[in-house]
């Protein structure tokens, strides 16, 4: 069964069309990698799904109902979590806090929820009192991945989770990621890391000028020579 | 170091080329051109002194510190000089009172609240309203007021923080929906500020009121012949017990992490789930509620004026400025350091000039290191 699908979505910021009737479908346990030259609308299409613009046409459905124009915060109580590529974290916070912050909408205590993330990420236990700002890229983007698992999210959202980070971590971060996977959590991933992120996705779509390009499992798309061409910087 | 710029190394013929006016002779040229660059290393140089934190605090005591030396010979100044640092210490509870509401409401609005001033002089007369209404309480020693005028206050701070909250619904949130610019929201608090006015003067009228008439304020003598009157006392005393309410809510409940969150980063709070326009409006209670605070301690400390507080508002735009705007414990330092300094000017310039003293101050913070005392360079 289709967990989450988006049915032929238009939209873009003010005037601007970025995205012009794309689909994809994510299923229940899966990880799915969007590829694309840059400008082709990946970052567009997290944040469309997540409810962050206005959506001219088509239709985005969790589990057979229909999410396509609400809130953020309504999503985050149907089950789906989002880690933006850029400022996601609260800098002024401290890690725990952060943590916190992604329960918010929790009024039970916290401690078993942040220790699962403790487990997970575990540099983090030693950093839960630092104010995140102070923090290095890697220690950030795990709080920021920590945040957004909070809730034990049924379908994760991943925009960029490996960009800005040292060419060592990145390795560790979709380690990490194919561990949340293994824990039941659905994972849409956006990544500049083509190779890799294909490598570690069940299926990838392939994205350029707002449209769906190519689509096909991670292995179909590394082994397609054209997309290898294009995409994959041969 | 060999600089190839070096007007010393340069001939007279070249250095004649590069003066566009091209009088003079060669040697004052290159004299004139030296000294200028010399000026110019230096003013750099003072700039970038006065950036760091700690010397600009230090050129700011270091004023007041002038001011004294000035008064040297001024020795009926200088003897009220300690008396003027309590005025100044209770002045700018007040205004720290009031900035730590406004750099809240700033945090997580991102606008200055213009209408802030007047949300003081609300609390104001809320409180003298209710002190008509309760019954006549005997003073409690050694204050001038009674148990009335606490319950009076203690009232006052909700009502204000309600009327922060109204303003928010009719006029801030219609405008944050259709995502109104920056300077729609100053304009409209701009105008929320004389529309609140506007309605006190029609309540109340212009004329000046006290919430106790013709009872006597009692003075401690302190060292130094400092004479400190009991309800200076509760000024500061009020101040520290709000200042501490404020930092447990931010740093320890929910809701005040969430409102550090979405001063942070508004669009992530939102993906977090957290719900925006609650925290909004618990911001305006308590940038509301410490705003009525500051009111009645204002009208305690002199009377009620339907202008009270909009003239308070350029010194706690001073304090949230100095104290680097959006950060509420900037806010109380600025606030402290804004009315000592206005203060203690009176003794040596006019007291009318006293709000020109924080316009300066603000000025000169505004040129040399615009993110204010805490404020990350650049951020």
């Amino acid at each position: 069964m289709n967990l989450l699908e988006v049915r032929g979505i238009v939209t873009g910021y003010g005037e601007m069309e970025i995205l012009h009737e794309v689909c994809l479908d994510l299923q229940v346990g899966e990880i799915i990698a969007i590829i694309g030259p840059n400008g082709a609308g990946k970052s567009t299409l997290m944040k469309a799904i997540f409810g962050l613009l206005k959506i001219q046409s088509g239709q985005i459905v969790l589990k057979g109902k229909e999410i396509t124009h609400l809130s953020p915060d309504r999503l985050v109580h149907l089950g789906l979590s989002y880690v933006p590529q850029v400022e996601n974290i609260f800098p002024s916070l401290t890690a725990e806090e952060n943590l916190e912050m992604g329960a918010f909408i929790l009024s039970e205590d916290l401690t078993a929820r942040k220790e699962k993330i403790y487990q997970l990420f575990p540099p983090l236990r030693e950093l839960r009192g630092r104010r995140v700002g102070k923090m290095s890229g890697g220690q950030r983007q795990m709080v920021a991945m920590g945040r957004a698992l909070m809730l034990d999210p049924q379908v994760l959202i991943l925009d960029e989770p490996s960009a800005g980070l040292a060419p060592k971590l990145v390795g560790g971060i979709f380690e990490r990621i194919s561990e949340i996977n293994r824990t039941g959590v659905s994972i849409i991933m956006v990544e500049q890391n083509a190779k890799q992120s294909l490598k570690l996705a069940h299926r990838g779509y392939v994205l350029a000028s707002g449209r769906n390009r190519f689509t096909g499992t991670g292995k179909e798309l590394l082994d397609n020579p054209e997309v290898g061409r294009l995409y994959l910087g041969g | 170091m060999d600089r190839p710029n070096d007007p010393s190394k340069r001939t007279p013929r070249e250095s004649m080329e590069l003066d566009p006016s091209g009088g003079g002779s060669p040697e004052t040229l290159v004299l004139v051109e030296g000294v200028q660059r010399a000026q110019r290393r230096f003013d750099r140089r003072v700039v970038a002194l006065l950036k760091n934190p700690i010397v600009l605090t230090l050129a700011l005591l270091g004023l007041i510190a002038l001011l004294w030396w000035a008064a040297q010979t001024n020795w009926a100044a200088v003897q009220r000089l300690p008396a003027l640092i309590v005025w100044g210490v209770m002045l700018g509870s007040i205004i720290a009172l009031g900035s730590i509401g406004l750099s809240l409401a700033y945090g997580v609005l991102r606008f200055a609240n213009f209408c802030h001033g007047d949300l003081m002089t609300v609390g104001a007369y809320a409180a003298f309203a209710l002190l008509a209404l309760l019954r006549q309480s005997t003073p409690l020693a050694p204050f001038s007021f009674g148990w009335g005028f606490l319950v009076a206050l203690l009232l006052a701070m909700p009502i204000t923080g309600l009327v922060a909250i109204g303003i928010d619904r009719v006029i801030y949130r219609p405008l944050r929906a259709r995502h109104g610019s920056l300077v729609i929201l100053e304009m409209a608090s701009l105008g929320a500020a004389f529309f609140v006015r506007s309605l006190i003067y029609i309540v109340w009228g212009a004329d000046f009121y006290f919430y106790y008439l013709g009872r006597e304020r009692p003075a401690m003598q302190l060292p130094l012949g400092i004479r400190v009157q009991a309800y200076q006392f509760f000024i500061l005393g009020l101040t520290l017990v709000l200042i501490v309410c404020v930092y447990l809510l931010l740093e320890k409940t929910k809701m005040g992490k969430a409102m550090r969150a979405t001063a942070d980063n508004l669009e992530l709070s939102k993906v977090s789930g957290i719900n925006t326009e609650q925290v909004v409006s618990w911001t305006w209670m308590i940038s509301g509620a410490l705003a009525g605070a500051a009111g009645v301690l204002l009208g305690l400390s002199a009377q009620l004026r339907p202008a009270m507080g909009w003239e308070l508002l350029l010194p706690m735009f001073a304090a949230v400025i100095l104290g680097s705007i959006g950060n509420p414990y900037g806010a109380l330092v600025g606030g402290l350091i804004i009315g000592i300094v206005e203060q203690t000017s009176t003794a040596f310039i006019n007291p009318a000039y006293a709000s020109g003293v924080a316009f300066f101050i603000m000025i000169v913070v505004l040129l040399v290191r615009p993110q204010g005392i805490f404020g990350k360079a650049g951020g």
